[in-house]
């Protein structure tokens, strides 16, 4: 009997020690203000991110990040140029004015940093800071895009406050140096250490409006990011005391969290019925944007039928855009437009719409269809279906496995096409199965997936021959239209290469139209944004910028309560 | 017991090497590409094949296994192939916080498992029987992220409006800042706690139910209720000890199974944990991270069996290993 209340009594002890020591493993915190704090009160802003990034070494290859970049990059570190809302580069403060561009040959561009620049411990930023980035990138092994910065021959540090970049080769897109994924680093603090080791898992340095709450330990792997303002920043410091960016995997978690103000801010994927979700809540404001990632139908023109010229004409004349931007978009975000060339019109200064121009509206034009597959050589057969030498115009399409929107888009257009006379067989492998094998060696016939566009228009890369993966080259290019055109080849060969800001854009609008006339691929449409805010708490110029994130100008922001 | 039960742990490393080396080609061939997943954006044709000299990726199958094999059982479980960070740090932490939801989880649903079937076996197809096994098979029916939602949306934004607060009761997201205090700690977790215990409570109450009815119908307590015993104490005090064995060998290998099982409910609540762990680690084909993974969750299981067998034995002395 007693030992049986022993037993009883150790086992109730052990159990009661246990759950006090689970308890107990939540820091027990003195603040009497309990949870308020956390929401602004003191001062805080809580913001909900869909990813966390993976790295904080900004050049390494797992870097290539767009939540990394908005929630850490940005809010931390200088770049040379900033892109506005509006799509256009304007010098960052870390410059005292625009860049001066020589185009020589050789090519080179003065940058004259702000005499006010400085980094977080008071030294001032410097031209080493920008050759020290320059020699990481072009020298390291692990990195994310070295594009560009293999052009640089040499950067001059003479004047600390001038950097002089030289180029070996004419370099068009050089506004997206020093910028883009990347940042200007304290070279005084990190020459002669592992970059990768130093920054990777957060940093105590900064050169922006806002730096990592205690360092490192301002990132929690898994869970946050907490920013806190920095007192040396030059330009306009926050008001707010403090911004978390919790990460939240899950769409239907985050709407409901800013709907219920656990978090105050969010940019979530669109999905349809969420902006009906923020309505319900008067104190949520919200703009739907279009940004720089784009879908498109792509076509390889190496395969039957799809060699033929007219034959691509004919497709984009089969396709009814609107009705699938109607059926895709619109439930999502209430509005959207057909994309009308393969150059973003958020990026203005390059952007015409090409396809349009060439006669392609955005619904379909079967009259259209039948006179250019005729004219080709091709007859409908009994089946409704065009043949010419026997053959029928077969298609298949491929696209990410398991995306609804994109599956749903594939139903569309096979509906369309049949209507119009093809017949598309739909089959979707894993992404990547569809990135890494079938794309770069040729075994897609058309294509259903995403491009990210840029400010800067060079679109040699996805459209030049020189860029089709081929077995000689072991695969490596991302023309997977296999597009090999002349007229493409010296409009945006001409692009990459042209430094006079005139005579570029008009390269680039003779590229969209070599790209229209071609018909290389089908652009469909911008994929939305929502950026979603609780106006009740926040002010300031809240806007969404489609390349530095809509958190871009937090230090202009200002929290009540 | 001893030799038993350590030759129960030997035939397990045949297994494990087995279960490994099956992961590491079925990741590696039909996997998402590590170079692939992290060169994604960049406009740099030389990334992919710079990312795969890097992480090996351009060696031999075999080759890239027994390398990494020989130094896992040295203890360096290397880095993530993604992030570059310790494998073995962001498994302990995410350990920690599956460790707490499903701690948490069983406590409740054992509990509530064990009255339950009690109450349903000591009155067999009474309404209050028939109410419980309808909800037991909703439970086992409802799925996992359905119901996490609708809890999140009925027991947060719904809450919230109904009473008029600016605060929710419960949160459908961890706190920023972890909680701070013993009140807060219950608002993060009384959601995916609720929601993982369902299902819990469900199959358990059910395993109970029957191995009570049979013990309940058994000799010896109808000789202890014809002896004058109370009931309650012939339920609670006989007929219950002797019924534990089959739930808590069930609730052995379903708790062993918890540790690398929460990837619904660590998704719908955003919750760090193995379960996200893994989903992460699959869509940037990352083995660094995805092998140890398993590794630590098939130790589970496999001890977690372990102490079903011992539990058993301790439960009913008739049964002794030999």
């Amino acid at each position: 009997m007693n030992a049986r209340l022993r037993t009883r009594g150790l086992v109730a002890v052990v159990a009661l020690a246990t759950m006090a020591a689970v308890v107990s493993a939540a820091p027990v915190g003195a603040s009497s203000q309990g949870r308020a704090h956390e929401q602004g009160s003191g001062g805080t802003l809580l913001i909900g991110a869909e990813q966390e990034l993976a790295t904080a070494n900004w050049i390494s290859s797992s870097a290539g990040s767009s939540w990394g970049v908005w929630s850490l990059g940005v809010q931390t570190l200088p770049q040379a140029f900033d892109v506005t809302p509006a799509g256009e580069y304007l010098p960052s403060p870390v410059l005292a004015d625009e860049p001066t561009l020589v185009e020589g040959p050789p090519q080179t561009v003065t940058y004259r940093i702000n005499p006010e620049a400085v980094w977080s411990d008071g030294t001032p930023i410097t031209s080493a800071d920008f050759e020290y980035l320059w020699k990481q990138i072009s020298t390291g092994k692990d990195i994310f895009d070295a594009t560009g910065y293999k052009s640089i021959e040499s950067i001059d540090t003479t004047d600390p406050k001038i950097a002089v970049v030289t180029f070996s080769e004419p370099y068009a897109a050089w506004k997206d140096l020093f910028g883009g994924f990347y940042f200007l680093v304290p070279s005084h603090l990190l020459e002669g250490k592992s970059l990768d080791k130093a920054m990777k898992d957060g940093y105590s340095f900064s050169g922006g409006p806002w730096k990592l709450d205690g360092g490192k330990a301002g990132w929690k792997k898994g869970k946050s990011i907490t920013l806190v303002p920095n007192p040396r920043y030059w330009g306009t410091k926050p008001s707010i005391q403090k911004v978390t960016f919790q990460f939240i995997t899950e769409s239907a978690a985050e709407t409901q969290a800013v709907k219920t103000g656990q978090v105050l801010a969010a940019y979530p994927q669109p999905q349809e019925g969420i902006l009906d979700e923020f309505d319900e809540n008067s104190d949520l404001e919200y703009i739907v944007s279009f940004g720089n990632v784009y879908e498109g139908f792509w076509l390889n023109a190496d395969k039957f039928p799809l060699d033929s010229q007219a034959v691509r004409q004919a497709l984009m004349a089969a396709t009814d855009r609107q009705a699938i931007v109607d059926g895709i978009v619109r439930p999502a975000v209430r509005e959207g437009k057909v994309l009308q060339s393969f150059v973003m019109p958020i990026f203005p200064a390059y952007f015409t719409p090409a396809f349009e121009d060439a006669g392609y509206g955005p619904t379909a034009d079967l009259d259209k269809v039948e006179t250019l597959m005729t004219d080709d050589g091709w007859a409908k057969g009994s089946d409704g279906i065009w043949a010419k030498d026997g053959k029928k115009a077969t298609l298949q399409i491929q696209t990410t496995a398991g995306n609804e929107a994109r599956e749903l888009t594939e139903e569309l257009w096979q509906s369309q096409l049949q209507t119009a006379g093809f017949d598309l067989t739909i089959k979707n492998p894993n992404s990547d199965v569809l990135f890494g094998v079938n794309g770069p060696k040729g075994k897609i016939q058309v294509g259903l997936y995403a491009q990210v566009g840029t400010p800067d228009p060079g679109l040699c890369i996805l459209f030049c021959s020189q860029n089709i993966p081929t077995r000689k080259n072991g695969f490596v290019g991302q023309n997977w239209t296999r597009t090999d055109d002349s007229a493409i080849d010296e409009s945006w060969g001409a692009v990459d290469v042209t430094l006079d800001t005139t005579a570029r854009t008009e390269a680039a609008k003779e590229g969209q139209a070599d790209l229209a006339e071609n018909m290389v691929s089908i652009p469909l449409y911008q994929k939305p944004n929502v950026f979603v805010w609780n106006k009740a708490r926040i002010s300031g110029p809240l806007q969404d910028n489609p390349q530095l994130g809509p958190f871009y100008n937090m230090n202009l922001w200002t929290l009540a309560g | 017991m001893l030799k038993y039960v350590l030759r129960r742990a030997l035939y397990s490393i045949p297994v494990l090497i087995l279960a490994s080396m099956l992961i590491f080609v079925l990741v590696r061939e039909f996997g998402t590409d590590p170079a692939r997943a992290r060169c994604g954006v960049s406009r740099d044709k030389q990334c992919i094949p710079r990312v795969e000299q890097q992480l090996g990726l351009d060696r031999p199958l075999p080759v890239q296994y027994v390398d990494y094999m020989s130094e896992f059982v040295q203890g360096q479980w290397g880095d993530s192939q993604r992030t570059g960070q310790s494998v073995a740090e962001s498994i302990r932490r995410d350990l920690w916080d599956t460790s707490q939801l499903a701690f948490w989880a069983v406590l409740l649903s054992g509990g509530i498992a064990v009255a339950v079937g009690v109450y349903s076996a000591s009155k067999p197809y009474s309404p209050g029987d028939y109410a419980f096994t309808g909800l037991a098979f909703a439970g086992l029916a409802l799925p996992t992220f359905w119901l996490g939602l609708l809890m999140i949306q009925y027991f947060t934004y719904e809450l919230q409006q109904w009473s008029g607060s600016t605060d929710v009761l419960f949160r459908s997201i961890p706190f920023a800042e972890g909680p701070q205090n013993g009140v807060e700690y219950f608002q993060e977790l009384a959601l995916p706690v609720f929601v993982l215990s369902v299902q819990l409570i469900a199959g358990w109450s059910r395993y109970q139910r029957s191995s009570m009815l049979e013990e309940l119908n058994s000799d010896y307590i109808r000789t202890a209720r014809a002896k004058g015993l109370p009931r309650r104490r012939v339920i609670w005090k006989h007929g219950l000890r002797n019924s534990l064995s089959a739930l808590v060998t069930v609730m052995a290998i379903d708790i062993g199974a918890l540790f690398g099982g929460l990837i619904i409910t660590e998704r719908v609540f955003s919750r760090p944990g193995m379960g996200t762990l893994l989903l992460g680690a699959l869509q940037n084909g990352d083995t660094n991270i995805l092998l140890p993974w398993m590794l630590v969750t098939g130790a589970f299981i496999i001890v977690f069996n372990l102490l079903a067998d011992v539990m058993y034995g301790v439960l009913d002395p008739r049964v002794r290993v030999a």
